[in-house]
């Protein structure tokens, strides 16, 4: 009898192994893709300024940064340390301004048309890979993981306490680090908050935050009134941005997957379209130059993103222009 | 005796011997078990040669038959068949096992078949692999000498190639055809660093990263980004 009640017993516990065994392991990959979820959050609504630095091919950079929120909109700068003496201020952002990649990397399915829907989950692997220390602050280690052979992979650092991203590595399909960005030192919280922002610097750039990239609600991707449209795209990418044509004849369209971001810019202007088909890297940014032809008229096809190179060459070629809308 | 009876014993004592065949065998358990106690009959025969055997080799005999006993004890014992239950848990052990070796394969394999860095490679970043395209033996594209470096300090890479980080912070460019027509590479600089600024504060504002695209652009004119 004593042996009987010991099977059953072990039978029990095989059973609610394998049962709990299934739920844990989801959990994880869940808990690893709330975080991200959490870090995009912060970075929009939290106050922080550092300094971090950016390194690619044994080249490192530091820049110092500020991003302030007051009053529901947002204050930043960048002040370059290295080499010559300039800084990037945008100011003007609402921070309920919710664009594609936000709504991406929160976990909403964004309705690219009436059969496709772009979810962040669909094309990456998320995993909770430990603990670390940076800048002076515990973070947890997440590596993003591509499903398909477009797209690159990442590993980031978290901080803890606040969600705000500490370090960030782009992995490319080799396994290779390829770009790696991380604080040094940083300050979260309120005590931002008295940073005055003038500029003192001879070189100085004050860029307004467009904001008609910011999505309704309804969880609509962008429709495009360009003329026109890429007849192939990595599955996932949706349109988050469109500049017009200006006077310098020039359209750009911009995508991104909640992680990877790429723009595509058609120009029209004489000097710029009997340019020659070229590939240029700088660091994990690519740039695919092409050229085509369309109602006798000749444009220039530039992707650039930090995306795989052969990924961008596919999207270039498969630029075309919608019939339907006249050229002018 | 008549030839089946004389048949009977012979299969008997074979059976005592351990020398009968399958078809002996049965016929005698047949026999045996049937309920008629003849003299001749195989039971008692049985028995006799039992008896006779047990005397020859000087073990005990005992006239005691216990076989009505025991038959009776064996028909009290419940059958032993496994209860509807027993069989379900049975089978859904031997399928959770299997299930679970199952999932834990295919666990194992997508974390090791999918890229995955190895964390050293990612926090240490010793050495960055330059890949062959990226190396500065491209054809007649030579970097203009106005484009130089704004780095100071050397930095460390443990055994890496130390000429990659005196190299220009230049986009590296490959033309992907001959170039028959004219054009100046000036132009071509020109535009895709005013092409990668303008990506970089685009990416600015529509990814996750913050302004870390803007760290990105190391040689820009940077004051004269409009957009």
């Amino acid at each position: 009898m004593l042996v009987k009640w010991l099977t059953q017993v072990k039978l029990a516990a095989l059973l609610a192994a394998v049962f709990v065994h299934g739920p844990l392991i989801s959990q994880q990959m869940d808990s690893a893709y709330d975080l991200m979820a959490r870090m995009a959050k912060a970075s929009k609504e939290l106050s922080y300024s550092g300094l971090f630095t950016y390194e690619f091919r044994g080249n490192l950079t530091s820049v110092k940064v500020e991003h302030v929120v007051r009053d529901g909109e947002t204050y930043e700068r960048i002040v370059y340390m290295d080499g010559p003496e300039r800084e990037i201020v945008r100011r003007g952002e609402n921070i309920n301004c919710m664009r594609a990649s936000d709504m991406l990397l929160r976990g909403s399915a964004l309705k690219i048309n009436d059969n496709t829907y772009a979810h962040l989950q669909d094309f990456y692997n998320f995993y909770i890979r430990g603990d670390a220390r940076i800048a002076g602050r515990q973070v947890s280690v997440v590596n993003v993981i591509p499903k398909d052979k477009y797209r690159y992979g990442y590993v980031i650092a978290i901080d803890k306490e606040t969600g705000l991203m500490l370090q960030s590595v782009l992995i490319n399909r080799q396994g290779k680090p390829m770009e790696r960005f991380q604080f040094v030192d940083v300050s979260i919280g309120t005590q931002v908050n008295d940073i005055e922002f003038s500029s003192e610097l001879i070189d100085s750039a004050d860029i307004g935050a467009d904001q008609s990239d910011c999505l309704e609600g309804n969880q609509q991707a962008k429709v495009s009134e360009s003329r026109w449209t890429p007849r192939w795209l990595p599955a996932g990418f949706v349109l988050s941005s469109y500049q017009p044509a200006g006077t310098d004849g020039q359209e750009s369209l911009m995508y991104t997957d909640g992680l990877a971001v790429f723009s595509v810019f058609i120009d029209s202007s004489s000097k710029i379209r009997n340019l020659p088909k070229v590939d240029a890297n700088l660091g994990a940014t690519v740039a695919v130059l092409t050229n085509t032809e369309f109602n006798d008229q000749r444009f220039a096809i530039c992707v650039v993103g930090e995306i795989p190179r052969s990924t961008a060459s596919q999207i270039a070629n498969a630029i075309a222009p919608i019939p339907a809308r006249p050229m002018q | 005796m008549t030839d089946p009876e004389q048949r009977l014993a012979e299969s008997i004592s074979a059976l005592m011997d351990g020398e009968s065949t399958e078809l002996e065998t049965h016929r005698i358990l047949k026999e045996v078990g049937s309920a008629t106690v003849n003299k001749q009959g195989a039971r008692s025969k049985w028995q006799r040669y039992h008896i006779a055997s047990s005397i020859m080799t000087g073990a005990p005999v005992a006239k005691i038959d216990l076989s009505a006993a025991i038959a009776q004890a064996v028909d009290l014992e419940e059958t032993h068949r496994p209860s509807s239950l027993q069989k379900f848990t049975g089978s859904a052990s031997r399928f959770a096992i299997a299930a679970s070796v199952a999932m834990l394969a295919i666990l194992g394999v997508q974390q090791f078949s999918t890229v995955e860095p190895s964390g050293s490679d990612a926090v240490q970043f010793a050495e960055v692999a330059v890949t062959a395209d990226q190396q500065n033996n491209g054809p007649a594209i030579q970097f203009p000498s106005d484009f130089q470096p704004n780095i100071q300090a050397r930095t460390v890479s443990a055994g890496g190639n130390n000429k990659v980080s005196q190299k220009p912070l230049v986009p590296v460019i490959q033309a992907r055809q001959t170039v028959s027509q004219q054009y100046s590479e000036q132009e071509v600089r020109a535009y895709l660093n005013d092409i990668i600024l303008k990506h970089s504060s685009h990416a600015a504002l529509n990814s996750s990263q913050g302004m870390l695209p803007f760290a990105r652009v190391t040689t820009s004119e940077g004051g004269s980004s409009d957009d």
